[in-house]
């Protein structure tokens, strides 16, 4: 086979290949972004200029006594590395814990923007434009098991990072941190201390 | 403080550690009088378990005495106790159904995450067995930090020897959990597999409920002899083909239930066991399931398949087809060790059982590294290890 053949032969594996992936990519079934959970979505976890993370945790407590301790415990808010915070002399402030504070590119302020009683806070950064951040803890009644807590962030990458791949490290570390911290707080509801397996209180 | 330490696998040292101290309000700190060599630390020693680090403390079937309580504790320093290896919050959601073993908040936040990759779930905390159940400091030490203490521990009388007491840590309601799991209807045939300490005690729990036979299989002829005192038919598995012995043994119908009390470390020259030891010893498998398959295909139609035996990854040719097929149920998991220990420490305070009898070597804690050596290696002989700090 001399080098034209070669070539002619090739263009029509090169062209049949091809033909052949349209041909399965147009058999693929179509996907609905919207059919899924925002943070449950397999194919797309940004929404808009916000990738959307979260966590949730069932606590024995109701809504109130939940709130009450994000709201008023000493012992969660060091515990804490993502899950803002309230400011103590003002109510309607919250305080970005450290691991989120390190994740933004600029001071970050966020400020209770709606509250249903027993069911829902929201927040959002405070700045001009669209806000860096919202959040928001929702409340649902889990029958005998308790409250169902629910923390949703969503973040605009632009002031968190800088390429794709490292906002989705981020978004990863978010969530993982979020579900940590809402499980500190259901320890600490639960049974009045956060686990741990140190042998001395100074011990790493 | 002295305490037994995982320094790699196979090798077991006894170092000089940092004393522990309360660290949460309803911690208490315990002296250690007994401890024991579980045959699940083997799984440790052997480094099947993964998660576990070097200078950890293992053990996790201990009893002491208390010498500090937190503020929120409500044992008194002096009082003798026997500590449960599953460490339990006592009021979370699992805790309220009595399921101890799943307490969702015992296990520190920052090391849940790996169990619960491997697992879908994390899991409760324990004593001296690996990060993935939370990295707490195990009972094979002078003392033990102990969580929760206002609920974990068992207050024991002072006229009842620690030989007697000791195995209510673990083995003893695994062995009772275990029966329990195969639900037994009274003059039931019942199938255990392995004749170590939990396979006895689930010998001794299935007739204590009812049990009409027990078949003890094991390769120990040591270990099948025990289980003979205790009213077992022993079968020795390296002499016999046991699908059909237990066929035959119960007329053509197979066990009424059947309790696996080996786990991950199978043992036997089976085509599927070299399968998976191999695949266990180059690290693409880490159960040598071959116990479970086999008690699978041996219980009847319609029959109860209890798994008290220690599984820790994925295994292949799990007979699921034989499961469905044969509408068998199968009940497992850790033991919630606190759900039983009022009902087994009142038989023993009765003299009804006394569960000394499993004790063959007494060691100072200083020999550990020989009791696990043996323990493994020395089976017809060494059934149980007790060391004393």
């Amino acid at each position: 086979m001399n080098l034209a053949n070669w070539a002619r032969y090739g263009l029509a594996a090169t062209l049949a290949t091809a033909a052949g992936g349209v041909l399965i990519y147009r058999r693929q079934p179509h996907i609905n972004h919207d059919a899924a959970p925002a943070r449950s979505a397999r194919h797309r976890r940004r929404f808009g200029d916000y990738r959307v993370t979260g966590a949730s945790v069932t606590i024995r407590a109701t809504p109130e006594q939940i709130r009450a301790c994000w709201q008023g415990n000493a012992r969660l808010w060091p515990a804490l590395e993502y899950l803002p915070f309230p400011e103590g002399n003002q109510p309607d402030l919250l305080l970005p814990p450290s691991e989120l504070r390190d994740m933004a590119s600029r001071p970050l302020r966020t400020r209770i923007v709606a509250e249903r009683e027993d069911e829902l806070l929201a927040w959002r950064s405070e700045g001009e434009g669209q806000a860096d951040m919202h959040g928001r803890l929702r409340f649902r009644d889990n029958g005998d098991k308790g409250t169902a807590v629910e923390v949703i962030m969503a973040v605009r990458p632009h002031h968190f990072a800088s390429a794709w791949k490292t906002e989705a490290m981020m978004a990863e570390a978010l969530e993982l941190g979020l579900l940590r911290d809402l499980r500190r707080m259901k320890m600490l509801i639960e049974t009045g201390e956060i686990a741990t397996a140190r042998m001395r209180p100074d011990a790493d | 403080m002295r305490a037994a330490t995982f320094q790699g696998k196979g090798d077991i040292d006894v170092r000089q550690m940092p004393d522990p101290a309360i660290v949460n309000p309803r911690d208490c700190i315990i002296e250690v009088t007994s401890t024991a060599i579980c045959g699940s630390d083997l799984h440790l020693y052997d480094g099947v378990i993964p998660g576990v680090e070097q200078d950890d403390i293992l053990g996790h079937e201990f009893m002491g005495r208390v010498v500090a309580t937190g503020k929120e504790s409500t044992l008194k320093v002096g009082q003798r106790v026997v500590v449960p290896f599953t460490i339990f919050c006592g009021q979370c959601f699992h805790c309220s159904e009595q399921r101890y073993s799943n307490c969702d908040n015992s296990c520190p936040v920052e090391e849940q995450e790996i169990a619960e990759k491997a697992f879908g779930h994390p899991m409760a905390g324990m004593f001296g067995y690996s990060h993935l159940t939370g990295g707490y400091a195990g009972g094979q030490a002078e003392y033990v930090r102990i969580p929760y203490s206002d609920v974990v521990p068992l207050v024991v009388p002072e006229d009842i020897p620690d030989d007697r007491l000791l195995f209510l840590s673990d083995i003893l309601p695994t062995g009772w959990m275990a029966a329990l799991n195969a639900d037994i209807e009274p003059g039931d045939t019942i199938a255990v597999w392995g004749c170590g300490p939990v396979g006895l005690f689930s010998i001794l729990s299935a007739f204590r409920q009812k049990a009409g036979r027990v078949i003890a299989i094991d390769g120990v002829q040591g270990r099948l002899d025990m289980a003979e005192q205790l009213g077992a038919e022993p079968v020795n598995f390296h002499e016999t083909d046991i699908l059909d012995a237990l066929k035959q043994m119960t007329g053509g119908i197979g066990p009424d239930a059947v309790i696996d009390a080996v786990g991950m470390e199978a043992h036997g020259l089976s085509v599927d066991n070299i399968a998976d030891r191999v695949k266990q010893t180059v690290g693409i498998g880490q159960d040598r399931a071959h116990v479970l398959r086999q008690a699978i295909m041996a219980c009847r139609k319609g029959g109860r398949v209890s798994v008290p035996g220690v599984y820790g990854g994925k295994a292949d040719l799990f007979p699921l087809g034989a499961m469905m097929q044969k509408g068998l149920q199968l009940r497992t998991g850790q033991t919630h060790v606190r759900r039983y220990t009022a009902e087994l420490l009142d038989l023993i305070e009765r003299d009804v059982i006394d569960p000394s009898f499993l004790i063959s070597h007494r060691l100072p804690l200083d020999e550990a590294a020989t009791g696990y050596r043996n323990f493994r290696d020395h089976q017809d002989e060494w059934i149980k290890v007790v060391l004393h700090p």
